[in-house]
């Protein structure tokens, strides 16, 4: 663990640098980051304008749901968004080999190579946003000490059902469309799961549990008694994670090393 | 010299058709997909909100005629919005516009006769689409005349929409990430052009101060055309050709100055 870790920081360390000399897309990144957030969260504040509840929720429900959803989304533009694209090129044009050859788990080098730290920046804004509509449903003591925990898990099964979803690359030549579906994901993710009907919900719950990256943390949080939405969490989570370390041995196989 | 001219056009254009066909699943996944689970989206949440009453009017809106709104949105999206200068600021960084230096055919040429060609395949997807959903009984007050009403519009409007990606691609000489300016421009004209949300959801004083910009005349008019409402259709087509107009001389002055910038990496 701390083998990997100590990469992890040197990883850090480069991307910094890196970001650091390219000082205006260091600035729109975080410009992106605040036109998305106003967007996101200006749309669920106009429908409401107009209507007093969409299915169980009211307005601060949603809109905390929505600034949970960012949070999540914050951590993965930060910390994984940049190593998809740069996966799809490497696999055209060979560049994997040498991540391939190095001592560490291939998996990691390609989805934790690339980080953002200008996306970092706007961590107080979303974490502040949540932090203001969990004040204002109001959450329960229980809740406030999950948030942070239920974030991380969310975060975590939305980068393994993206992984998942990016090993297809390695059957396809080019690999930029396999990038937009999973951009459409998380579209689907970001709203709760009783918009969807009956069966898109059960599709996006069970097969593919995209529904539970969101709506299972929130709905725990509202109500506890809820905890079957925890418990699709955490089996979707263990599930997901098996079902990737077979694709990915797969698609490692498929992996033509393009330029040798 | 005009018909040598116009032979490579079509040539650009023929292999810009055999690019965009190759590749038919990037194709669907790239440029159809995101526009299809945008409206999937829409239509689950619009569904969500009428649930108890789907004849209950919500500013202007019944359930069918909000379904219709953001059908229409589809198609303009598919006419109007899909193309993307996503290889633009590649070519720059990578030196690969040197070829277009050395050729009697111009960068902006090449790249206009691929976005005819991508427009061209545009077109045909969108009739597919409008034909299915009217053979599905959502579009049913189909009217020839607003048809080519409102395909003249997003047409126009493509051009629009094509300029302004041209315009963040060749910011490259400068930037390094250009995708950056072209996402911020994808959600701010989808939250303000009535993509996700019809106009008359906005306060008035916010939509009087967005007129003045290009963003309703990308969505929400095109769709007012299509629907057959009355809409000051000079006004738009002057708003949107002059805002076409000064992106095409930003793009020839950036052009001039940044080839300046050009070092050919990699030659």
């Amino acid at each position: 663990m701390k083998f990997y870790w100590n990469i992890y920081k040197e990883f850090i360390n480069t991307n910094i640098s890196e970001a650091s000399s390219f000082r205006l897309s260091f600035i729109l990144i975080i410009l992106l980051d605040l036109v998305f957030y106003l967007s996101a969260l200006g749309t669920v504040h106009v429908i409401y304008d107009h209507v007093e509840a969409i299915g169980p929720w009211n307005k601060n429900q949603l809109m905390f749901f929505t600034a949970f959803m960012l949070c999540v989304d914050h951590l993965h533009m930060a910390l994984i968004s940049e190593s998809f694209w740069r996966l799809s090129a490497d696999i055209r044009m060979g560049n994997l080999d040498f991540i391939l050859l190095k001592p560490v788990h291939s998996l990691f080098t390609v989805f934790f190579r690339y980080i953002r730290p200008s996306a970092l920046f706007n961590a107080f804004i979303i974490w502040g946003t949540t932090i203001y509509f969990g004040l204002q449903i109001p959450l329960s003591a229980l809740s406030w000490v999950l948030l942070p925990f239920f974030i991380i898990l969310s975060f975590s099964l939305l980068a393994i059902l993206e992984f998942i979803i990016s090993a297809s690359m390695f059957w396809i030549t080019e690999g930029i469309g396999i990038n937009f579906l999973r951009m459409q994901i998380q579209q689907l993710s970001r709203w709760p799961d009783f918009i969807y009907q009956y069966f898109t919900r059960k599709t996006f719950t069970i097969a593919i549990p995209i529904l539970l990256i969101g709506s299972a943390p929130v709905h725990f949080l509202y109500d506890p008694r809820q905890w079957e939405y925890l418990l699709g969490l955490f089996v979707a989570l263990v599930v997901s994670l098996l079902v990737l370390l077979k694709v990915w041995s797969l698609a490692l196989n498929r992996y033509e090393s393009a330029s040798s | 010299m005009l018909k040598l001219n116009a032979l490579k056009w079509w040539q650009t254009y023929k292999i810009a058709w055999s690019k965009q066909t190759t590749y038919r699943l990037n194709f669907v996944l790239q440029i159809i997909g995101p526009t299809l689970i945008f409206f999937f989206i829409k239509y689950n949440l619009w569904s969500a909100i009428f649930k108890s009453n789907q004849e209950i009017i919500i500013n202007g809106y019944n359930f069918k005629q909000m379904i219709s709104y953001h059908v229409w949105a589809l198609i303009v999206s598919l006419i109007a919005q899909g193309h993307s200068a996503i290889n633009l600021a590649e070519e720059i960084r990578m030196g690969k516009i040197s070829t277009y230096l050395i050729y009697p055919f111009n960068f902006w040429e090449f790249h206009t006769a691929s976005f005819l060609a991508f427009q061209s395949l545009q077109f045909f997807v969108s009739a597919v689409t409008i034909s299915l959903f009217y053979s599905f009984g959502i579009l049913q007050d189909l009217s020839l005349n607003y048809l080519i009403m409102g395909y003249c519009f997003s047409l126009f409007v493509s051009i629009f929409w094509f300029s302004l990606q041209y315009l963040t691609g060749i910011l490259g000489f400068w930037l390094e990430e250009t995708w950056v300016l072209r996402i911020i421009l994808m959600i701010a004209s989808a939250f303000l052009s009535g993509a996700i949300l019809p106009l008359e959801f906005f306060p008035p004083w916010f939509v009087n101060i967005l007129n003045w910009t290009p963003f309703p005349y990308l969505s929400f008019y095109p769709i007012k055309i299509f629907t057959g409402q009355s809409i000051d259709l000079i006004a738009a087509y002057l708003n949107i050709g002059l805002w076409t107009t000064l992106i095409i001389v930003a793009n020839h002055l950036i052009w001039k100055k940044g080839i300046k910038l050009y070092t050919a990496a990699g030659m």
